[in-house]
């Protein structure tokens, strides 16, 4: 059964302009799903209106079986951790935990223990009686969490709730929520516009640009197998080559680059221009080439030392910008500037992709 | 080092030169003609206790002073919530409403509305006009029309110190109370309400005391029928030529509202009250 | 998500109590014009005749001429010692000068009515009674802490580093003053002088009490009127002076645009 699903959800806020457009997207039962986007692409436009906080213009949304769509946000049962904490300065930790049990009327000696349970959950045990404005923010992130996971909402909405955090910090945190999810089994959907942490945390990522959802897959496989040359552009880095696709065969095509050179590759569009998306570690360079379906003569132009890996900028295919990353490894070929040296890469991991 | 920061300390000098000349000098006058004056001694102070019209008319300050703010307060808050949740362009059209009346005199605004609530005013004119009343009602010149004018001239205090309060609020938290729970009311009552108490005491103290030492507007629109401490004052120095007793209620009067200002201060800064 | 609900009722009071708020402005208008002998609005017609009667009164002209001159120079001076100040403090920002800024706002606070009762018996010993200059010195010192705020708020906006900076590089103290922190805090400075200004030409219990009997600014002339006898030409004073502040108010509300971007 889903957790949550859009059924064709569009929200305009002017009545041109269409924030998010078409949305359908089933959640699955204790999942961990993250919105990924640039700002402006409507992941934040799609929490609200499942927080409850906008209501779609078309559409539907429902919370397990109920339809929520019209449900005003108190009613919704959610539990929502913002980006900035928004933790009422006028309570202490304890008093802030305590609130969503309080305005349900929930018992005294019910509501201690909870309060006590949730402190313990996020390792804050004692710091009941403290003043928010005392926390750092490490701890107040974890009171918030604390407050959205009091009261056993059956769904919990994060909005970029380690943003302002520094990165080791964040490191810290992410592992942690990660956990809890692990060991509560609650479904979570979380906002961000860190494609690491996305990766790092989602047992599927949502892909929006634009308003439009491109792409919901498992972070291996979005990366992999993207579907959208945004999300081969936006989640890692990608060499990117136009040309038309000149004939099919099975899932492989050919394509007839604009510089006049053939690539065999996956065929992900259906239309016959294309734009090719091929990861910069998947070029291999000098003998290891030998095997690739994809064969082409190469200079390099310039070699940047990363440590554990080099990054390549090559001359090829009548460009100068194709890049290539060498894991620093046993058995590294010669390459420094000015090196001529065949590069490869193989059908499955190079995609044609609509433009 | 030094020599650097003396040419700042002269530079502030002359400000201070005239504060303690032309302000300082007179205020301790003022207090020390209120213990000497017609004999030394705290004769004059004894008036508070003794005197039946010094305690009316304190009793009248107070009393409209403490109206004054409940109502300013009250209409202050409404608005300046209205105008919090407001777009940014009906804001700023709002805060025109509001700055329009604080820029115009009070002497003008005061006899705007002796005009307006006089028996051949509009709204007199409207209440006859529309067949509620054959007299003319007596809005001005007592109690009732002093306490619209002073209203009035307190709103837009009241109102540019609480919105400066609820602008710093978090509209989040608001929010934030909503989704865990909370109806409109609730986030309101235990989340908004508590975190504008600094405003609500910032103004309500700032009302207080201005009204405290309202002179003109009482004057005007009470008709020499609702004395107010400041008119009072004013009487026994261009009336009676009591000087004693006059300096002795001025000085009771800057004691009450430095001494309320001083204990705001250990609560808020002070210093932004002002700077509306 | 990040904005405040208002519900319907409560914006619409809210517009009524601003309403509340601009109505006397607008209220005494249409009474200037009014062609009885009493307040009240037009009966028959619109008449200038009071409008008449204001400009062809050499008393009123003369007044206006008194406020004007008055409130000009009670605002050069509070400018002057104002705006050193402000900077002076902004620049030592030691606990004193902290002391001495809040001092310097204690005239907005203490009731005018102390300070007119003072203030009369410090003239009467330096014969200022009914003089221009006495009206002037005391306009000035109640003016300086609309100059000391506003200054100041432009200055908490300005770099410290900025005179540091300017000294550093061979400055004087004057040079400094002239050549880089004035030129960054102008719109204050404008705004602390419509204010100064303002605070003058609307000065009415201070001048009641040292004014004498030769010193009849505006308001003080107004005042007498509305206690002698309630004559329309005092709607006209009044339509008048809100004309004039609302050109004013406009000019500030355009230096607060300025000065925010």
């Amino acid at each position: 059964m889903s957790a949550v699903r859009f059924i064709d959800v569009r929200k305009s806020y002017d009545g041109r302009i269409d924030a998010v457009r078409a949305l359908n997207l089933a959640v699955a039962d204790g999942e961990f799903l993250t919105l990924l986007g640039p700002s402006g692409s409507g992941k934040t436009t799609t929490l609200t209106m499942l927080a409850g906080f906008e209501q779609p213009t078309d559409g539907r949304i429902f919370i397990g079986e109920e339809d929520v769509t019209r449900v005003p946000v108190e009613k919704r049962g959610i539990g929502m951790v913002f980006q900035n904490y928004a933790l009422f300065p006028n309570m202490t930790v304890g008093e802030n935990i305590a609130f969503p049990l309080m305005v349900r009327g929930t018992a005294k000696a019910e509501t201690e223990s909870r309060v006590a349970r949730a402190l313990a959950m996020v390792r804050l045990d004692g710091y009941a009686g403290r003043r928010v404005q005392q926390l750092s923010g490490g701890q107040q992130q974890r009171v918030a969490v604390a407050r959205a996971l009091v009261f056993e909402p059956r769904l919990v909405l994060l909005d970029e709730p380690l943003g302002a955090l520094d990165r080791q910090l964040r490191e810290q945190m992410q592992y942690e929520l990660k956990a809890l999810h692990g060991r509560l089994g609650v479904t979570m959907i979380y906002v961000t516009h860190d494609q690491v942490e996305a990766m790092t945390m989602s047992d599927r990522v949502a892909v929006f640009s634009a308003g439009q959802l491109r792409q919901v897959a498992e972070p291996r496989k979005l990366y992999e197998e993207p579907e959208s040359l945004f999300v081969a552009q936006f989640l890692g880095e990608s060499n990117t080559l136009s040309g038309t696709i000149e004939s099919r065969k099975g899932n492989q095509c050919t394509v007839a680059l604009d510089g006049g050179a053939h690539v065999i590759a996956t065929a992900v569009s259906d239309e016959s221009a294309t734009h090719l998306a091929l990861r910069p570690e998947k070029i291999v360079l000098g003998a290891a080439a030998a095997s690739c379906a994809n064969r082409f003569p190469a200079r390099v132009v310039d070699v940047s030392f990363l440590g554990d890996q080099l990054r390549l900028r090559l001359a090829a295919l009548g460009r100068d910008d194709l890049i290539a990353k060498l894991a620093n490894a046993p058995g590294l070929p010669d390459c420094a500037p000015g090196t001529a040296i065949e590069i490869g890469w193989r059908a499955e991991d190079c995609r044609a992709l609509a433009q | 080092m030094p020599s650097r920061n003396r040419a700042y300390w002269l530079i502030v000098l002359p400000a201070v030169l005239m504060l303690v000349v032309l302000y300082l000098a007179p205020l301790g006058d003022v207090l020390v003609t209120s213990i000497t004056d017609p004999k030394p001694g705290l004769a004059n102070y004894a008036l508070l206790f003794t005197s039946g019209s010094v305690q009316k008319t304190l009793l009248t300050t107070a009393r409209i002073a403490g109206a004054t703010t409940l109502f300013a307060l009250l209409l202050g808050y409404i608005v300046a919530y209205a105008m919090r949740a407001a777009t940014t362009q009906r804001q700023r059209l709002m805060l025109f409403c509001v700055l329009l009346p604080f820029w115009i005199s009070v002497l003008v605004r005061s006899f705007a509305w002796l005009t307006i609530l006089g028996p051949q005013g509009p709204i007199n004119a409207a209440l006859q006009a529309t067949g509620l009343t054959d007299e003319p009602v007596a809005l001005a010149r007592n109690e009732t029309g002093v306490l619209i004018a002073m209203v009035h001239v307190m709103l837009p205090y009241a109102i540019l110190t609480l919105y400066a309060n609820m602008r710093g609020i978090d509209a989040g938290l608001v929010s934030a109370a909503r989704s865990l729970g909370a109806s409109r009311l609730q986030a309101f009552r235990m989340v908004f309400l508590p975190l504008t108490r600094p405003g609500l005491i910032g103004a309500g103290t700032l009302v207080f005391i201005l009204s405290l030492g309202f002179f003109v507007t009482p004057a005007i629109l009470g008709g020499g029928r609702v004395l107010m401490v400041a008119q009072y004052t004013a009487l026994q120095i261009n009336e009676t030529v009591r000087w004693g007793l006059g300096t002795m209620l001025a000085a009771t009067l800057m004691i009450a509202v430095l001494g309320t200002l001083w204990a705001l201060s250990r609560v808020i800064d002070v210093k932004r009250l002002f700077s509306a | 998500m990040n904005r405040l609900h208002a519900s319907g009722p409560i914006v619409a009071f809210a517009w009524l109590v601003l309403g509340f708020l601009a109505l006397p402005a607008f209220a005494v208008i249409p009474v200037s014009f009014t062609d009885t002998r009493y307040l009240a609005l037009p009966q028959e017609h619109w008449s200038l005749q009071h409008w008449q009667n204001f400009l062809g009164n050499a008393d009123w002209i003369d007044s206006i001429g008194q406020s004007l001159w008055i409130a000009l120079a009670a605002t050069a001076l509070a400018l002057v010692a104002g705006t050193l100040c402000a900077i002076g403090c902004w620049r030592l920002s030691s606990a004193l000068s902290e002391r001495l800024r809040s001092l310097m706002i204690l005239p907005m606070a203490v009731p005018t009515i102390v300070y007119a009762l003072g203030v009369y018996r410090l003239y009467v010993d330096l014969d200022l009674v009914g003089t221009a200059l006495g009206v002037i010195l005391a306009h000035a010192v109640t003016g300086l802490p609309f100059v000391v705020l506003t200054v100041s708020a432009s200055l908490a906006n300005l770099d410290p580093r900025l005179e540091q900076a300017a000294r550093g590089l061979g400055a004087s103290v004057q040079q400094t003053l002239r050549h880089v922190i004035v030129p960054n805090i102008v719109p204050g400075v404008l705004s602390g002088a419509i204010f100064a200004f303002i605070h003058s030409w609307d000065e009415l219990i201070v001048v009641i009490f040292i004014g004498g009997r030769a010193l009849f600014t505006l308001p003080r002339r107004m005042w007498d009127g509305i206690n002698d006898n309630l004559d329309p030409v005092i709607a006209v004073v009044a339509t008048a002076m809100i004309l004039f502040t609302l050109l004013v108010l406009i000019a500030e509300l355009s230096l607060r645009a300025r000065r925010a971007t």
